[in-house]
């Protein structure tokens, strides 16, 4: 990546050679970094193991998820989802059998191609989990500390900003760490969601529709501070009242890089958290991925059957899916004002995976003159961590790279998309600003400045 | 405007959808993964054999429609096959070719001759009726599933002129054992087809025909004719075992393209009961991740799939069951099981029993709900596999139920 040139100004042929070097690139191993020897404990409990190993036996080896899979698109270095999964599977005594299991992003898309209702990327998860247990990077304890990056970074924006931003600092990160000097980073903000909300002054008298409860998620509370705000005056303007509770991560992180134990504490405290606002009250989110993690995947993948957990599961959805909720019963009001574009829009994996549909787009083309175009990939590469890391970071280029071409062609200017990080990944890979679907809405009301 | 909830992604679902937006219906298709004809050969079968092989489907579909009163061409009848037929080719437009109202004769991948109504113009070329061009079957040593003296060697056996080669050519670097989708990703590359072009040419006499794997192309819509130009030899593709690229190409245009006219489409969660009364169906509830939505409609078409897709399934106890929506099952009489395992099996003929608009009926032969309409492999009294009449029953059981929602309307 000597020559690092403007991505939207490229020519077909510099396209072309990029790909080319990059399909050389992503076909030999890569090493990854130095490994902590630690003794986790059963990251595959009971409840989980009962839960994927009976979908086990539905396979019929269609291939259909390997079809799906974007990682074996891009890479021999990943033997695809059904080799690792309900293949490998029946070879596992506790023991990993391939571990080229490591390069499986966790992006679900294979279980949700599935036809028969095998739980295979759930599976693969629980696996790799046990893979890792007794030499886990120090790396991946780091970035699913997400919380503690917000805390640290916020009071001090500027400088890490620049810091991140800082190329003998990132290539010392690399060799250190292990975070590709390339890969995006989140932008620090100056003021945290939270103490936006402290002082945000709601809106005068009752609100007609009642409480709703809004979980920010870390990156909406520490870094995409707009999209949460932007939430939460959309919600307002609709006449609901908008309650914050003090909340901490889901664990999304910790999951995908196998930390179960750490993420099991991690989802529960913040549901009780959440519950604690409130009994009944819908739950909604503007983190696409988040809202899945509390949906399905923390029961799905760690096992985790705790009521707080099961309850704020039914009550959570993502803002898109709750405004269409409205839509669909006929409250939503119309008062939209015109915007004339069309933009890209991609839906993130692991809002796919929550086997909702895409309402972010019927949502947006309810906006007089917008048009969206779906991306009609899977994946932007990111998946939550894994575009971070210095082996893995290639092949989520290469993951992502149609979804970037078709960002740049369809709106150089503006691109939409639910989960923070494949936000980050898309705008600098594309160098295209990418905002959540509620920005627009905010907008189309006529919230903004 | 009419709502209507179309339930399975597979070809009667996608033609259903089709056919209802064309008649201006606002559509939402739930599929519980991706459907079925993305594992298809890429061609459209209507009938292939009665058992005797069929050469034109529809001259002999009265006589197999009278033969076989349970089966759901007797409830299309020949003409309502024919509007399938129609209606397919325009959405498909040129990814099926017919041959003036022929089957075509195909070669498989153990080089068998198998009967299609329509083919993938990649693979016409290999009828072996259209010339007497002798064939080269070309393997890949880095392709599994593809033998390519097994299938020249029982093309010989058919009196065929073949012989087999195997080029030492990669799809991509350090991978030994790729997929056919893995060849078609680096086929829709130029590079890779100029590559390909010049390590085929120089294996191929003059006047010879290269037979290969499905492999050419899999989102470039050029490169079949492209690589066939570059080569300038006769060409064709044979079908492999799935991932089948020619199946993914028919079903990527189709649910991209619904999805373009905005069907809402809704991947990955279940329909796990239907609402309804006074024999009108009025929602489904489906179970998408943490809740379950109910979506309210005025009309649904039920097409799930047969025993290959788990919606109809025997149960322990030996009662069939349709295990979705609890639909009351149409189960032949007799022994369900024989024990001849190469005899057809009478229990594959279990399905769900229809009217002629395709409404779902219960035991008294009364339409479960006025509104409710199958289609496709659910339906009863079909082996559609070793009839070849899948997708001759997917299309026309869609439009037939597209029609009849159009005419509640």
């Amino acid at each position: 990546m000597s020559t690092k040139k403007d991505p939207k100004s490229l020519t077909e042929s510099e396209r072309r050679q990029r790909d080319a070097d990059r399909r050389k690139k992503v076909a030999v191993s890569q090493h990854g970094p130095k490994v902590l020897t630690l003794s986790l404990k059963e990251p595959d409990v009971f409840a989980a193991q009962q839960l994927n190993r009976a979908s086990l036996d539905h396979c019929v080896k269609c291939t259909i998820c390997e079809t799906a899979c974007p990682v074996l698109a891009v890479t021999p270095l990943f033997s695809g989802p059904k080799y690792v999964g309900p293949q490998a599977e029946r070879f596992r005594h506790g023991e990993s059998v391939d571990h080229s299991l490591d390069y499986c992003s966790s992006c679900g898309l294979c279980t949700l191609a599935c036809p028969q209702g095998v739980n295979i990327a759930e599976l693969n998860s629980m696996a790799r989990a046990v893979m890792k247990a007794d030499h886990m990077p120090i790396r991946d304890f780091l970035i699913g500390e997400t919380v503690l990056m917000g805390k640290v970074m916020t009071p001090i924006a500027p400088i890490a900003n620049a810091a991140l931003a800082n190329k003998p600092i990132r290539i010392a990160m690399e060799k250190i760490i292990g975070v590709h000097r390339d890969a995006p980073m989140p932008t620090a903000q100056s003021q945290s969601f939270v103490s936006w909300a402290k002082h945000h002054k709601r809106p005068a008298g009752p609100a007609p529709r009642g409480p709703v409860v809004f979980f920010h998620g870390c990156a909406g509370g520490y870094f995409e501070v707009q999209t949460s705000i932007h939430t939460v005056e959309v919600l307002e303007y609709l006449g609901f009242e908008v309650i914050v509770p003090t909340q901490g991560c889901c664990g999304l992180a910790q999951q995908s890089n196998g930390l179960f134990t750490q993420a099991r504490k991690t989802v529960t405290k913040l549901c009780r958290q959440l519950r604690a606002a409130g009994q009944d009250l819908t739950i909604v989110s503007s983190s696409g991925s988040c809202a899945g993690m509390l949906k399905h995947e923390a029961h799905e993948i760690m096992g985790v059957d705790d009521p707080a957990l099961i309850d704020v599961s039914t009550r959570t959805r993502e803002t898109s899916e709750f405004l269409m909720e409205l839509e669909d019963a006929g409250t939503l009001p119309h008062s939209f004002q015109r915007i004339d574009m069309t933009v890209p829009y991609h839906a993130p994996c692991q809002l796919k995976d929550q086997g909702m549909g895409m309402p972010a787009i019927r949502l947006l083309e309810l906006i007089p003159g917008l048009k969206v175009v779906e991306s009609g990939e899977g994946c932007c590469g990111i998946a939550g961590t894994y575009g971070l890391k210095k082996e893995k970071y290639d092949v989520a280029q290469a993951v992502g790279q149609v979804l970037f071409d078709m960002v740049i062609d369809t709106n150089p200017e503006l691109a939409v998309c639910d989960t923070e990080t494949c936000r980050w990944q898309i705008s600098k890979s594309t160098g295209v600003p990418t905002v959540h679907p509620v920005s627009l809405i905010h907008r189309a009301y006529g919230l903004g400045d | 405007m009419t709502r209507v909830v179309v339930i399975g992604g597979g070809l009667a679902g996608l033609m259903a959808a089709a056919r209802l937006v064309d008649q201006g219906a606002e559509v939402t298709l739930v599929t519980f993964g991706i459907g079925g004809l993305q594992l298809s050969h890429g061609g459209f079968d209507v009938l292939g054999y009665t058992p005797e092989r069929v050469d034109r489907p529809f001259d002999a579909l009265d006589d197999f429609i009278a033969a076989h009163p349970d089966h759901p061409y007797a409830r299309l009848g020949t003409q309502g096959v024919r509007e399938g037929v129609a209606f397919a080719c325009t959405f498909f437009g040129d990814l099926f070719v017919g041959n003036s109202e022929r089957n075509w004769l195909l070669p498989t991948a153990v080089g068998a001759l198998r009967p299609t109504y329509l083919a993938s113009p990649t693979m016409i070329a290999a009828d072996p009726r259209a010339d007497h061009d002798p064939v080269v079957v070309v393997g890949l040593r880095q392709l599994k599933d593809f033998q390519a003296d097994l299938i020249a060697g029982n093309l010989v056996k058919q009196q065929i002129p073949a012989r087999a080669i195997v080029l030492d050519f990669p799809a991509r670097i350090r991978e030994a054992d790729a997929s056919g989708l893995t060849y078609a990703r680096a086929m829709d590359r130029a590079d890779y087809r100029a590559d390909f072009a010049d390590a085929l040419r120089k294996q191929l006499s003059k006047g010879e025909k290269a037979l290969i794997p499905a492999i050419v192309g899999h989102r470039t819509a050029t490169a079949f004719t492209d690589l066939r130009d570059r080569l300038g030899s006769p060409l064709a593709e044979i079908p492999l075992p799935p991932p089948s690229v020619p199946g993914m190409r028919l079903n990527d245009y189709a649910s991209r393209h619904l999805q373009d006219i905005r069907v809402r489409w809704i991947l990955g969660s279940r329909v796990v009961a239907i609402h309804g009364h006074d024999r009108r169906a009025s929602s489904v509830d489906v179970a998408t991740s943490g809740h379950i939505i109910e979506l309210k409609a005025d009309a649904f078409v039920y097409a799930p799939g047969g025993f290959e897709s788990g919606a109809i399934s025997l149960d322990s106890y030996g009662k069939v069951l349709e295990t979705h929506l609890g639909l009351p099952v149409q189960v032949p009489e007799g022994q369900l099981i024989g024990p001849d395992r190469t005899a057809e099996q009478p229990l594959f003929r279990s399905g769900l029993a229809t009217d002629d608009h395709m409404r779902v009926l219960d035991q008294q032969n009364r339409p479960v709900f006025e509104n409710l309409f199958a289609a496709g492999g659910v339906l009863a009294g079909a082996m559609r596999w070793s009839e070849k009449s899948g997708e001759g029953i997917a299309a026309a059981s869609a439009v037939r139920a597209a029609d009849a929602i159009g005419d509640l309307a």
